[in-house]
């Protein structure tokens, strides 16, 4: 147990924005799994870190085994309080479940992980919902022993440390850190940690694709595997989004597809779009009419909904066949200027969740990064209202959409709210994402290819709206 | 004619979520919150409708990226005249998105000896005339009051082109006589029910709009 608190946590690292993770089709490009096994104490922990502080990829989680040990039987459990368990046997894991959520992040899915209560002995009614991460670290004692989890590995590591020195480290942290006796942590050592090691463990080193003697000490093998790695990754990362989409840019769009909704185009929407679109319109005024059809697009995207039969009775005493909505809706922003849009929905409808989703475009490629995600956990059952005011070349809307679908919402049940749209963007996303529907209230195809901005648009809409222009 | 094919009689855009809207205000168990929120919601979308039939002109404007865009800018001055009490409902709906845009009331009531309508108090803008009127009712059953409301429009000097009435539910015949009576006014709704009863209540209706808004059932 490689854990000093009294819960297993699931060790989410982030140094950066997280690049593109699908192809320019919408589909997740899998995450790059490295299974880590090796005796108790052996260093399993340092080498993934280490692996992680050297592959400078921003998003990178490490899985611990432990966080899958399975719930005791009664009698189990009782040995457990009496120091008298064997917690290093392999049928102490619950495989299914690590192999779900391996599974679930390998595919780029939102995984919910368990946490394992070392006080208790038994899992904790939290769980930890981790997602995102391009390399996923999975560790523990028999991360190399399930026949299922293996398949999903891409790279397989045991890392065979000295039994003397994996013991003396034992000793050591057990007494330092968790108050034992030095004398039971050896009895232990006999009766269980050894047997499981020579029994179960050790032989899982014939999965092993590396075997680093020595452990964290071993510069060298350590070194070419992280060489190893990184050139995979690289390989995997070559199929990613950006000259797809430049190229888009030259193409002239044709047929947009009927899941696009344009606000219909009346009077009072045309002048208020001139009013955005004007450089002399002063903020407070920007915001006025940014707020106004906001919601007018909030009320449309609405309007695509189908609600449910249901009669009332009125107070004339009569029947009205009508109408009810009957699923919940979540809003997701994509922040900064998303924001904006959240507020013209909290105002008409209620209740409702709302995610926030922060992207922000990397000064030089233009390429979206995804810094933050927080959805509601049932958002998978949810009709889900995406909003962004604007959709230039599409690919933020694009991360978006990508999100909702790794946490379970259905493609069909997703509708995109934009004030103004390319129909580059538009056609980005339609061929990625065919059953997303798109609602906007204008089409606005001059786009500059040098700064990926529309020309005719309302500039930065961010900028203009909360006054940070430079 | 049948009030729904009349071209001057204008409905919302009968969506799902609109009749979910009129689902909730209609029914009788709905508590008084939940009935002023999304009668709110309603008349946003009515006056946003309503405005739509004021006039614009076009309008070259240059965007933040400095290339021209051809737009459409507002033309005419607006004022909101309402029918008390339960016009004044609707007054703040047209405030949220025409700030501080001009307000008249106008207090009509039956005259027992009579049966008619009879004006008791008008308070208009004084330029009212060279304005577009957004009349405010909620409920248009015979018409009564507001065919007076707009008598008294006509008397200060609005040109009954520029009258656009706007209510959530009208009952056929009474939109019709409106109408009639007045070859050139514009009826902007979210429904029209089937009819009145003998209290000339609309049917279904939603019952006293007024005294479920502001709180004063019995």
């Amino acid at each position: 147990m490689a854990n000093t608190n009294n819960q297993t946590s699931t060790l989410m690292l982030k140094s950066a924005g997280r690049p593109p993770w699908y192809t320019p089709d919408g589909k997740n490009t899998p995450a790059y799994v490295v299974g880590i096994a090796g005796g108790s104490a052996s260093g399993k922990t340092s080498v993934a870190r280490r692996i992680v502080e050297s592959l400078n990829v921003p998003w990178v989680v490490i899985l611990s085994m432990d966080s899958f040990y399975r719930r005791l039987t009664p009698e189990e459990s009782k040995r457990a309080f009496d120091n008298n368990h064997d917690f290093d046997h392999p049928s102490s894991y619950d495989y299914a479940s690590a192999l779900q959520a391996l599974r679930d992040l390998k595919q780029g899915r939102a995984a919910r992980i368990p946490q394992y209560d070392f006080s208790t002995h038994s899992p904790s009614s939290e769980s930890q919902l981790v997602y995102g991460a391009s390399v996923v670290i999975f560790e523990g004692i028999f991360a190399l022993y399930d026949p299922a989890i293996l398949q999903l590995m891409d790279v397989k590591i045991f890392v065979d440390t000295d039994s003397d020195i994996c013991l003396a480290r034992r000793i050591k942290r057990d007494v330092a850190e968790r108050g034992r006796d030095p004398l039971g942590v050896l009895q232990q050592y006999d009766r269980f940690v050894k047997p499981a090691y020579d029994g179960f463990v050790r032989p899982t080193m014939n999965n092993a694709d590396v075997i680093i003697p020595r452990g964290l000490d071993n510069d060298v093998a350590i070194d070419l595997m992280i060489q190893h790695i990184k050139r995979q990754l690289n390989e995997l990362s070559a199929t990613i989004m950006r000259p797809v989409l430049v190229d888009r840019y030259d193409s002239r769009p044709h047929g947009l597809k009927d899941t696009l909704a344009m606000l219909p185009q009346s009077t009072q929407v045309r002048a208020m779009q001139t009013i955005l679109c004007d450089r002399g319109t002063p903020r407070n005024d920007f915001i006025f009419y940014s707020d106004r059809l906001s919601r007018l697009v909030i009320e449309y995207g609405l309007g695509q909904l189908p609600l449910e039969q249901k009669s009332v009775r009125t107070p004339t005493g009569m029947l009205y066949e009508g109408r009810e909505m009957d699923v919940a809706v979540t809003g997701v922003t994509v922040l900064r200027a998303g924001g904006v849009m959240e507020k013209a929905l909290r105002s008409v409808a209620r209740p409702v969740h709302y995610g926030k989703i922060l992207i922000v475009g990397d000064p030089v490629t233009h390429e979206p990064r995804l810094h933050y995600a927080k959805l509601p956990p049932s958002i998978g059952t949810h009709q889900v209202l995406l909003m962004d005011p604007t959709i230039v070349s599409g690919a933020n809307a694009m991360m978006a959409i990508r999100i909702c679908l790794d946490h379970g919402v259905p493609e069909h049940c997703i509708v995109f709210l934009s004030l103004l749209a390319t129909p580059q963007g538009v056609q980005a996303i339609q061929a990625a994402f065919p059953s997303v529907k798109l609602v906007v209230a204008l089409l606005d195809s001059r786009i500059g290819k040098d700064d990926l901005l529309v020309r005719s648009g309302y500039g930065i809409f961010g900028d203009r709206y909360f006054g940070t222009e430079c | 004619m049948q009030a729904t094919k009349h071209p001057r009689l204008h409905q919302l855009a009968q969506t799902h979520q609109l009749k979910g809207l009129m689902t909730i205000i209609r029914d009788q168990n709905t508590e008084r919150g939940e009935f002023v929120f999304y009668s709110d919601r309603v008349i946003r979308l009515l006056v946003e409708e309503g405005l739509n039939y004021l006039p614009v002109v076009d309008k070259e404007v240059i965007t933040p990226m400095g290339v021209p865009f051809q737009g459409v800018a507002f033309e005419g001055r607006i004022c909101g005249v309402s029918i008390m009490r339960a016009g004044e409902s609707m007054e703040q709906g047209l405030r949220d998105v025409c700030t501080s845009v001009r307000i008249g009331k106008v207090l009509i009531q039956r005259d027992e000896r009579t049966a008619q309508p009879k004006l008791y108090y008008s308070k208009l803008p004084k330029d009212i005339a060279d304005r577009w009127v957004l009349l405010l009712d909620p409920m248009l059953a015979t018409g009564g009051s507001a065919m007076k409301c707009i008598e008294v429009l006509l008397e200060a000097g609005v040109k009954e082109e520029r009258i656009l009435f706007v209510n959530l539910i009208c009952s056929p015949e009474g939109a019709l006589a409106m109408l009639q009576q007045f070859p050139k006014l514009q009826i902007i709704t979210a429904e029209i029910d089937e009819g009145m009863d003998e209290r000339k209540f609309i049917l279904p209706g939603l019952g006293d709009f007024g005294d479920r808004y502001f709180g004063t059932e019995d």
